[in-house]
């Protein structure tokens, strides 16, 4: 069983996909994982080719839409040490196009998937979950600690939602923002946060949504459970609503 | 209303002068207090719905809807939030039995302006705080002159500041077809709500209600959304109408009703108005009437079997009558309305994992429409081990006394119905089942 090292980084991974898939007769075979740099590592490594690592994308986006798009998700993820995983689940959707979602008695196939849909999932509620703050400059900010680095698809989501703002995303722990302004979308680190001075209606705005996420719910069936199960309470640190809880 | 904000001002910002923060002072108390009334006057409505419409925001405005829905809290109750929920007002003509706004109930009394409604919606959507609004309100005078003030409301999101998010509006029972008509070109969903399942009911607990009042519009706008679908097909171009379809909701518990009686109902309206969902709400009792039942809670666990039910009805192909019967016309509450089917139905069962038609599948306890899907699409890879089973997410403690894999089982499918019953109830171990029959010795103090 041959095994391959790849450099770490997204491009890396995919490069290195493509670059077996197209040299290895049996790529469900081998393995690929992080090189360590330590001594007496075995394996060759695969060097990192970001056209190659794109071109991978949309071929596996044309021949197999929903596996591209669980490749995707699955990416916001970050996972470590999942390598030979997305190698085989990759070349078996190459195989059996979309079909291989119904695979899932092969353990790469299931693991793959899982992790996705963990990261979709996240997405999903931070869609809602994600709160603006109006700030002095009548810019909007929003910050965000995410367990997955999922910033980019959620700015999109944003920029076809609330297109005549200027709002920014900040994902607190990653340092990562995004900035919509005039209808373009930037993404960019952040070296120095200061948090900026709020509009001055914004405290206002703020009253009157906790005032009304109070009296909405109904008093007789009051159930705190069902409430955490459904909004993890990891979230509340910037839900406006659960402010003081 | 206890709490507003009267004798508790606001700490004023220091930014602003004295002068200023009196008169920014009495506009927030104007808002606040008004929307504390209107959505607690508006939370017994169950529907979330932000589901169903796909509207492409419009270049310089604020809002798009997003085809799955979405929910953007969760309420003390749990219930999820995705709308601006609220009347318009609270101050209605109309004196029904079970609603916190009859208007012989002395409640505090509030009707918000258009304004207000626009500003606060744009408010919250530019904050992430809410998927749209959801439009309801009391009648004011006439049915008439309250549905065109909503309209108005609706009209003036839409067209003057260009709002592309959700809207759901409330059709006021007894407003004029042009009224329902324009409703439905600017909402997503409107719905009608029938209150109470038999006309009996409602003429006994909301006498200014006619069911010809609500069923006609519930048609209107059935043939309404299904005319403009054809168009739709025609030209992109043409006008939508109530692209998340149309919904209703009544009150669980308030009147006699058996359930069968219930899902009848709600089979018609799937099947006869094309309704995309029937919300059932278990009443709360809010006010006293001698009409009205005496209740120790909310029958929550009634709603939840009904909702069971109706999804029976809507995605795993049952029929109210496979349900329920006149014989045995209110859900089991100790099972879910499948497994009770499940049970009753000794003869359909056990169904082989391996070549079941979807349809069959379906019908398996523990099997949702979603795995059904997935053992359907991994069959086409392998044959299905129970192992494989439990990863594709059926739940094998209740699926495994119903079905076989490659002809094999783990439980024995000629136990007596009885005995499943005891064992669904009680859990895995055999020995819990056991012990659970009659007639077993116990010691008393030995397992203290």
């Amino acid at each position: 069983m041959n095994s391959y090292l790849y450099d770490g980084t997204a491009d890396g991974l995919l490069s290195s996909i493509a670059w077996i898939l197209e040299e290895e007769p049996d790529p469900e075979n081998v393995t690929l994982r992080e090189r360590m740099d330590t001594l007496f590592e075995e394996g060759f490594t695969i060097g990192t080719d970001a056209t190659l690592a794109e071109s991978l994308f949309f071929r596996l986006k044309h021949h197999a839409p929903d596996a591209a798009h669980t490749l995707y998700s699955f990416m916001l993820a970050e996972k470590e040490g999942m390598e030979t995983s997305l190698l085989h689940y990759v070349s078996l959707a190459f195989k059996h196009g979309d079909k291989v979602k119904g695979y899932l008695t092969h353990p790469a196939v299931r693991d793959i998937i899982n992790v996705a849909k963990k990261a979709g999932r996240e997405l999903h509620r931070m869609k809602g979950l994600l709160r603006f703050e109006k700030l002095q400059d009548g810019a909007y900010l929003a910050k965000m600690e995410p367990d997955y680095n999922i910033i980019n698809p959620l700015a999109y989501h944003f920029s076809r939602r609330l297109k005549a703002q200027h709002w920014f995303l900040y994902d607190v722990k990653r340092r990562i923002a995004a900035r919509w302004d005039n209808g373009t979308l930037q993404f960019g680190t952040i070296e120095q946060f200061t948090t900026p001075a709020l509009s001055e209606d914004e405290k206002k705005v703020q009253a009157l949504w906790q005032a009304f996420f109070k009296t909405i719910a109904i008093p007789d069936r009051k159930n705190p459970r069902l409430q955490k199960s459904n909004m993890p309470m990891k979230y509340w640190k910037y839900l406006i609503e659960k402010q003081g809880e | 209303m206890e709490g507003v904000v009267g004798s508790n001002p606001a700490t004023p910002t220091h930014i602003l002068s004295p002068f200023l923060v009196a008169v920014l002072y009495i506009s927030t108390m104007d808002t606040l207090a008004k929307l504390q009334i209107l959505s607690g006057a508006a939370r017994y409505d169950a529907s979330c719905a932000s589901s169903g419409s796909k509207r492409e925001g419009l270049n310089g405005g604020t809002g798009n809807t997003s085809s799955s829905g979405i929910c953007h809290s969760w309420a003390d109750d749990g219930r999820c939030i995705s709308l601006l929920k609220i009347l318009l007002s609270n101050d209605c003509i109309y004196d029904c039995a079970y609603c916190v706004n009859r208007s012989t109930n002395p409640v505090e009394r509030a009707s918000f302006t258009a304004r207000e409604v626009i500003d606060l919606t744009l408010d919250f959507y530019r904050r992430n705080y809410i998927e749209g609004l959801f439009l309801s309100s009391a009648v004011l005078q006439s049915p008439d002159n309250t549905m065109e003030r909503m309209v108005r409301v609706a009209e003036a999101l839409r067209t003057e500041e260009q709002f592309g998010g959700y809207i759901h509006m409330k059709i006021i029972p007894g407003s004029s077809s042009e009224l329902v008509r324009k409703a439905g070109l600017y909402a997503d969903r409107i719905s009608v709500n029938i209150e109470l399942p038999s006309q009996a009911s409602l003429q006994r607990l909301a006498p200014q209600k006619h069911k010809h009042a609500i069923l006609e519009p519930m048609a209107l706008i059935g043939r309404e959304i299904a005319t403009s679908l054809v168009e739709r097909k025609a030209s992109r171009r043409a006008p939508l109408f109530a692209p998340a379809g149309q919904s209703t909701q009544m009150i669980i518990g308030a009147s006699p009703e058996t359930d069968f009686q219930i899902l009848r109902l709600s089979e018609g309206l799937y099947k006869k108005m094309n309704l995309k969902r029937v919300y059932y709400s278990a009443y709360v009792p809010v006010i006293a009437d001698n009409r009205l039942p005496v209740l120790a809670a909310p029958p929550l666990l009634r709603e939840h079997r009904l909702y069971q039910a109706d999804w029976l009805l809507r995605f795993y192909g049952f029929s109210a009558e496979e349900i329920l019967s006149d014989d045995a016309p209110h859900l089991d509450e100790s099972f879910d309305p499948k497994t009770a089917w499940a049970l009753g139905h000794p003869e359909f069962f056990p169904v082989e994992i391996n070549r079941a038609d979807y349809a069959t599948l379906l019908r398996v306890p523990g099997i949702g429409v979603l795995s059904a899907k997935r053992i359907v699409a991994a069959r086409r890879f392998s044959l299905i081990t129970p192992e494989g089973l439990k990863k594709i997410g059926v739940v094998i403690k209740r699926a495994k006394y119903f079905i076989t894999c490659s002809g094999r089982s783990s439980e024995k499918h000629d136990s007596p119905p009885g005995l499943i019953r005891q064992r669904l109830l009680l859990g895995d171990s055999r020995e819990a089942a056991v012990s659970a029959l009659p007639k077993q010795l116990v010691l008393p103090g030995l397992f203290a």
